[in-house]
């Protein structure tokens, strides 16, 4: 039994020439070596800062590039070699406002995509009732997108690239500049796809979402795999233990240098948080910070003290940061 | 002192923002080649029609060229103000509002100008039209005020502009009236009873009437009541212009209309 | 024969949709049948000054056709443009369904535009400047139309898939249009256009098809220059097909779809 999505050594690199008389060549590697595998039923989420070749990877794996060196399988089927048997079984959905056609109703717009998917005469009708239902979407259907909110037609969105019922959904940072409600929507209509047994390749840089969402999660930057494992298994692999916010005023550089010496102290960042300054202290797995960190700062500055239990985003920031 | 600034500074600025059409790449296709185009389409029409001479159409083409950046970099330049949501900001600021908007019409008579000047040149070479070189300067002289009379025309437009959502539809069909109404391929006196009526109201009419009588010998002082004739009315239209930028201005502080898109 | 079917389904099903997209933007559409009017009008003063009945009718059928060449030289050019400004174009490319067979029922509802645009222009002429055209041979004459309007439609394809490394396309559209008039003799016979431009005229399909029409109309066999016509939007067509599938081989390798 082979992944659902195999990516094998995967490398991407663009050449871009500037200047118009003396042009000058130069070479990114947007993608370098990367490897992963996505099993049937997953949702599995590509995690990384703009620009760390997210977008890139999932843009090979639907055909749109190709790639530079490695090879790329979903279903089985090599993503440069034969493109169109790879097209007709994968979905792909892109967050933002693009991508739809502003003058048609979204009804027409789901007709459209069908015909071009190949979903059969027959059985369009029902089947444009029945996503428009599950998008939540019903009633609105003959209106056009022109007048769509931007979560609307990011759900249609998802509409259509379920149109030919795709065994595997590519979804490129769908939750995008969505409000929080609209974006909760997203998330469950999410679960509920992989509850129906799709296989999801997600991207995201909300690590919230990624916490929530994903079965397994792939960290990425500059093009390279830097960690992969189940949300918990990435806490975990980076040594962080408790992490400390205190809230202060006017806190001296001084007091921050000595926490840094602390002993059991791995990190310490500090920012302007409004008037006041946000001090995170992250340390060593087991050891026991908060009494030092709390006496190493004058009381009298203290606003309020927090501790908490490493999150998702501490484990990306620790290894986004640290590459 | 600082409304002069206004006027060329602000001006040239705004114009480079908001009108792209000085990118080569659409400048030689819209404002070179197409004015160049539709010389050869009417001489090409006249020929075949025995109307007139190569000459006629390529002087009442050539000045008419000057309209297509005439209404499109008024419009634009007014318009893109709102569309780009600085036209807030603009009416917010302190600077004088006749000097702004009318800074924004230098820049767009030189543009004009250059046009005409260059579709008239290979025009003329391309149809073998054979100007004694004497008669050039008051060509250039009257190609220009066709330029001026024509952005007159073109702030009213943009004014309008400020209201109606479609610039685009406005600006091609005023295209369409100078082109059938200002004698542009058709003697005046050839059209029917109630068009010259219309043609006698427009800008670049006079115009081309007195570049043919130059490129046929006139002297410039010969053609003066025709060009005094033409800038009167440009006055005309730049005052009204002005009137209804003032007033929509006053209207939209009341009405808040002028940041909707 | 499966195969077909769906490939016919798919064609009529874009071109009816966007037929829909023209149709809900009334300036726009409007503006398309203005335009070549405004054109036309100009043409029948000129015609008109002398009488000369028969250059009145010569010119007058040109004038009516203009639209469908104005149509597709401003529009074709800038439709990839338009779907990668509004983020389809990549969607269109993912899908399994070929490019050709999207973008030519595309091209073919603007040509169609066209053809809305000659029955008005020839009505105007009838009831503005009093020009009817006879026609003699009427089925021959819509034969000619018809077959214009695909020849048009697979030119539009053409130039569609030439044009998308040129970012500001429209403006290329734009500059084609009068050209296009002149070249396919749409007021004037090709006779007195300069040698050396005879042979473009030779391989743009309208010169045929406006032949054709002309012949209809005066009772002639238009057939030849139908099956010219026709010969030539095939040609087009066949172009249009290799260099779309060359430009999507290249688009995947160098990352050319999307404009960001």
């Amino acid at each position: 039994m082979t992944s659902t999505v195999e990516v094998t050594d995967l490398c991407r690199s663009f050449k871009t020439s500037t200047g118009l008389l003396w042009r000058s060549h130069r070479t990114t590697e947007a993608v370098r070596d990367l490897s992963f595998s996505v099993e049937r039923g997953e949702l599995f989420g590509l995690l990384g800062p703009n620009g760390a070749g997210k977008t890139t990877t999932i843009k090979m794996l639907i055909t749109l590039l190709l790639p530079t060196s490695g090879v790329a399988r979903v279903l089985g089927i090599d993503v440069a070699r034969d493109p169109q048997a790879v097209r007709s079984r994968i979905g792909y959905v892109f967050g933002g406002e693009r991508g739809l056609y502003e003058r048609l109703s979204a009804a027409d717009n789901l007709r459209y995509f069908a015909e071009l998917y190949g979903v059969s005469p027959r059985s369009q009708r029902t089947r444009i009732a029945e996503l428009l239902e599950l998008v939540d979407l019903s009633g609105r259907e003959k209106e056009r997108v022109e007048g769509f909110s931007r979560g609307m037609r990011q759900r249609l969105h998802i509409a259509r690239g379920l149109l030919h019922d795709p065994e595997v959904l590519f979804l490129d940072e769908p939750t995008i500049g969505i409000d929080p409600v609209g974006a909760r929507q997203l998330r469950e209509l999410v679960v509920r796809l992989r509850e129906a047994g799709k296989t999801i390749l997600l991207t995201t840089h909300y690590m919230l979402e990624a916490d929530l969402l994903c079965d397994r999660i792939a960290v990425i930057d500059k093009g390279q795999l830097l960690a992969l494992g189940t949300p918990t298994e990435l806490k975990s692999s980076v040594d962080i233990g408790q992490v400390i916010e205190v809230e202060t005023f006017g806190l001296p550089q001084t007091a921050i240098d000595r926490i840094e010496t602390l002993d059991g102290v791995r990190t310490v960042t500090a920012s302007v948080r409004g008037h006041l300054q946000l001090l995170v202290v992250q340390g060593h797995p087991g050891a026991e910070v908060t009494g030092s960190v709390l006496a190493a700062v004058d009381d009298q500055v203290v606003h309020r003290v927090l501790t908490r239990e490493p999150t998702l985003e501490d484990a990306y920031v620790a290894l986004v940061g640290g590459s | 002192m600082s409304a002069a600034r206004i006027v060329f500074i602000g001006g040239l600025l705004s114009y480079r923002a908001l009108f792209n059409w000085l990118n080569p790449w659409i400048f030689i296709p819209t404002l070179v080649l197409l004015p160049i185009f539709q010389i050869l389409l009417f001489a090409f029409m006249g020929r075949q029609a025995n109307l007139e001479s190569d000459q006629f159409f390529v002087i009442g083409n050539a000045v008419q060229s000057a309209s297509t950046p005439c209404l499109w970099g008024m419009t634009s330049a007014i318009a893109g103000e709102r569309s780009s949501r600085t036209l807030g900001l603009l009416l917010a600021s302190p600077a004088p509002r006749v000097a702004t908007f009318v800074g924004r019409a230098i820049p767009v008579i030189a543009n004009a100008w250059i046009v005409s000047l260059i579709s008239f040149a290979v025009g003329a070479w391309l149809l073998r039209v054979d100007l004694p070189p004497s008669r050039w300067p008051a060509i250039a002289v009257l190609v220009l005020v066709g330029s001026v009379s024509c952005t007159g025309l073109a702030l009213v437009l943009a004014a309008i502009s400020l209201r109606v959502r479609d610039t685009a539809t406005l600006a091609n069909s005023m295209y369409g009236v100078l082109l059938i109404f200002c004698g542009v391929n058709v003697p005046l006196a050839a059209l029917p009873g109630w068009m010259p009526a219309v043609s006698a109201w427009l800008p670049l009419t006079r115009t081309i009437e007195a570049t043919r009588e130059v490129a046929a010998g006139a002297s410039l002082g010969h053609v003066g009541g025709l060009v005094l004739h033409e800038l009167a009315l440009t006055s005309g239209y730049l005052l009204l212009g002005i009137c209804i930028l003032r007033y929509f201005e006053a209207s939209s502080r009341a009405k808040a209309t002028l940041e909707v898109v | 024969m499966n195969r077909v079917v769906r490939a016919a389904r798919l064609v009529g099903v874009v071109w009816y949709l966007q037929l829909r997209m023209f149709a809900v933007s009334a300036f726009e559409a409007l503006m398309q049948l203005i335009w070549p009017m405004i054109f036309a009008t100009s043409a029948f003063l000129i015609f008109r000054v002398n009488g000369d009945r028969e250059l009145l009718i010569f010119a007058g059928l040109g004038a009516s056709a203009m639209g469908i060449w104005s149509a597709m030289a401003t529009a074709a050019s800038n439709l990839l443009q338009e779907e990668r400004w509004s983020g389809t174009l990549e969607l269109l490319v993912a899908a399994p369904a070929p490019l050709a067979l999207v973008l030519a029922p595309v091209a073919l509802a603007m040509a169609t535009m066209g053809l809305l645009s000659m029955v008005v222009t020839l009505l105007w002429a009838r009831f503005a400047f009093g020009i009817s055209i006879p026609v003699a041979d009427i089925s021959g004459f819509l034969v000619s139309i018809l077959v214009t309007i695909a020849a048009m439609a697979m030119l539009g394809f053409l130039l569609s898939v030439s044009v998308i490394r040129y970012r500001t396309s429209w403006a290329l559209g734009n500059a084609l249009e009068f050209p296009g008039w002149l070249l396919g003799g749409f007021f004037v016979p090709l006779a007195i256009l300069p040698d050396w431009v005879k042979p473009l005229s030779y391989v743009f399909a309208p010169t045929w098809g406006l032949a054709g029409m002309r012949d209809a109309a005066a009772g002639r066999s238009p057939w030849l220059q139908c099956a010219i016509c026709v010969a030539l939007g095939v040609a087009y067509g066949v172009i249009g097909l290799l260099l779309s599938k060359r430009l999507l081989t290249s688009a995947r390798r160098n990352a050319t779809l999307s404009l960001t």
